[in-house]
């Protein structure tokens, strides 16, 4: 549906995207996700036609975006990065003037500004002046208009800058809802809404993608990094009295250490910190594979057999955010 | 080609839901009525030509028509709406259609409300309305003019401010450049070029009442160049 090949843009002798390709199917909903200036506006400028690029070429349902951006135009709703309202207007005329502005007439233009009013949720300020809206408002308002011709393709950039988090939940369910039937790409810093909303992620970096796919493939591309974290405790005072190796009730770091090297080899032992309450918290790096073969379990059974309390286990599996940062700032390509 | 109609309603809605349409409106008519009064002298002379009148047409227009285009495109860009007006599926051309039309009518109607004055004169004397009719047409064609170039100017400025102190200095320097060529002595091919440019010179036939089809075609021309002038300054910005 929407095919990216090669894509090279440059303002001013700067590049801003350097050969980026990818594609999405129809029904996709696509997360570009980068730090600032890593060229996911300028891509998102070049998919509406807004910008040509300056080398390769971008083809939506087959139509080249420089040949005719017309027909394009058509078919994309388009949320830039900053709203683009008109601040002596109502969200009603506003409304009505982009209605205008897709041929919608009659009927078919009540109907579909009451639908993007009802989806964005636009209701109680919708006579109001644009400029005495706030942040939250003139982003729904913007997306109210980006979804008012009911387009096949969306494209958000940074849909949910500026709104508060139960304006983030309600947007990203809207999208959850939208991505049902049309394609969409959305560009942002925040990694869960990747998480919470994105079937596919474009990792960019400097203009180049620095790995794509879902979610969990991009984790998977980068394996070796699963962890074990867990919080300790002696056994309380009194209850320990029948176990072999009695450990104390308050172990010291040095009691820990020595338990932890009767544990079963699973990786290397990253930290022992200890916590409130003479507790301790380990992570242990596990070995490629063992994270298949629950160490969760063998970390249990160990404790148990130390005379250990395990208060808490948490497996860690390289998180979006982590393989961002570690795409990002390590300038790492996969 | 349809597009320009949105953009032409949001726009006229828009000059007409502030106070700038009015204030333009307003400030027009009191200068232009004042200018008669107290410059032009018109009771004074006694006889019924308002051809010095409205040979200073072009003069106000200089200053009137940037105060409304200035914002046009300038004020889009500032506001980001430029980038919804341009993935609107419209071609350029239609936008910057819509925009002129909007500013032209308003204009238009700032002139057209002058009607009067010469009507409340006719007391005093006879006028030919056909002369009459040649003199309004000549102001709507300097205006439709000056509004293309001042929307152009708008496109490229970065803001307001710029956009109208450079509309107005390429209006005056458009109307008074025969003047300029006079002034300084300048014959031949050179003073035909600034005869040939200038907005003034071209109205003065349409001052007497006189209707020359090069001027017409002048108007016309200057009005669609700028037109697409304009567009193709959005346009390039895409590859910019």
């Amino acid at each position: 549906m929407i095919e990216a090949k090669e894509l090279r843009k440059s303002y001013n002798r700067v590049e801003a995207v350097k050969g980026v390709s990818f594609s999405v199917e129809r029904g996709q909903v696509v997360g570009l996700l980068g730090p600032n200036g890593a060229g996911k506006t300028t891509i998102m400028k070049i998919l509406t036609g807004y910008h040509f690029p300056s080398e390769g070429s971008a083809l939506i349902d087959g139509i080249d975006v420089t040949e005719d951006p017309v027909a394009i135009k058509r078919k994309i709703g388009y949320l830039p990065e900053s709203a683009p309202l008109y601040p002596d207007q109502s969200p009603a005329e506003y409304l009505d003037f982009v209605a205008d502005a897709r041929g919608l007439d009659g009927s078919e233009r009540k109907a579909a500004i009451d639908r993007a009013v009802a989806a964005c949720s636009l209701g109680p300020v919708i006579n109001k002046q644009v400029e005495e809206l706030s942040k939250g408002y003139r982003q729904r308002l913007g997306l109210a208009q980006a979804i008012l011709h009911d387009p096949d393709i969306l494209i958000l950039d940074e849909p949910t800058t500026g709104l508060d988090p139960n304006q983030i939940l309600e947007i990203r369910s809207l999208i959850r809802e939208l991505g049902k039937e049309k394609t969409v790409i959305l560009s942002t810093h925040i990694l869960q809404e990747v998480e919470a909303v994105c079937s596919k992620v474009l990792i960019l970096n400097e203009g180049r993608i620095a790995a794509q796919g879902t979610a969990e493939e991009i984790g998977e591309a980068l394996k070796g990094e699963s962890r074990v974290a867990f919080r300790l405790r002696g056994r309380a005072r009194g209850t320990g009295a029948g176990a072999e190796r009695a450990a104390k009730a308050e172990p010291t770091t040095a009691d820990i250490e020595a338990a932890l090297g009767r544990l079963p080899s699973m990786g290397a032992l990253r930290s022992i910190k200890a916590a409130h309450g003479s507790a301790f918290d380990v992570e242990i790096a596990l070995q490629p594979g063992i994270a298949e073969s629950d160490p969760g379990a063998l970390v249990f059974d160990w404790a148990v057999s130390e005379g250990l309390v395990l208060l808490e286990l948490v497996p860690h599996k390289l998180s979006l955010e982590e393989i961002f940062v570690k795409l990002t700032t390590e300038g790492g390509r996969e | 080609m349809k597009g320009f109609l949105p953009v032409f309603r949001r726009e006229f809605r828009s000059a007409f839901g502030s106070p700038i349409a009015y204030v333009l409106i307003v400030v027009f008519l009191v200068f232009t009525s004042a200018w008669l009064y107290f410059v032009a002298g018109f009771y004074a002379v006694g006889f019924a030509d308002l051809s010095s009148w409205f040979g200073m047409m072009p003069v106000v227009l200089a200053f009137v028509v940037p105060a409304l285009t200035m914002r046009s495109w300038a004020e889009e860009a500032r506001l980001g709406t430029g980038e919804l007006l341009l993935t609107l599926p419209f071609a350029e051309f239609a936008l910057v259609l819509g925009k002129f039309l909007a500013a032209f009518a308003i204009v238009a109607i700032a002139v057209l409300l002058t009607i009067p004055v010469p009507f409340m004169a006719s007391l005093l004397g006879s006028f030919d309305a056909g002369v009459l009719a040649g003199q309004y047409l000549g102001v709507l064609l300097v205006a439709a003019a000056a509004t293309a170039i001042g929307q152009w100017v708008s496109s490229k400025a970065r803001n307001q401010v710029s956009a109208f102190l450079g509309s107005t200095l390429l209006l005056l320097i458009l109307v008074l450049v025969d003047r300029l060529a006079s002034y300084l002595g300048t014959t031949g091919t050179l003073a035909d070029l600034f005869n040939w440019l200038s907005l003034a010179r071209h109205f003065a036939g349409f001052g007497r009442g006189v209707l020359d089809s090069r001027d017409l075609a002048y108007y016309l021309a200057a009005t669609f160049f700028f037109l697409y002038l304009t567009s193709w300054t959005l346009g390039r910005r895409k590859w910019s």
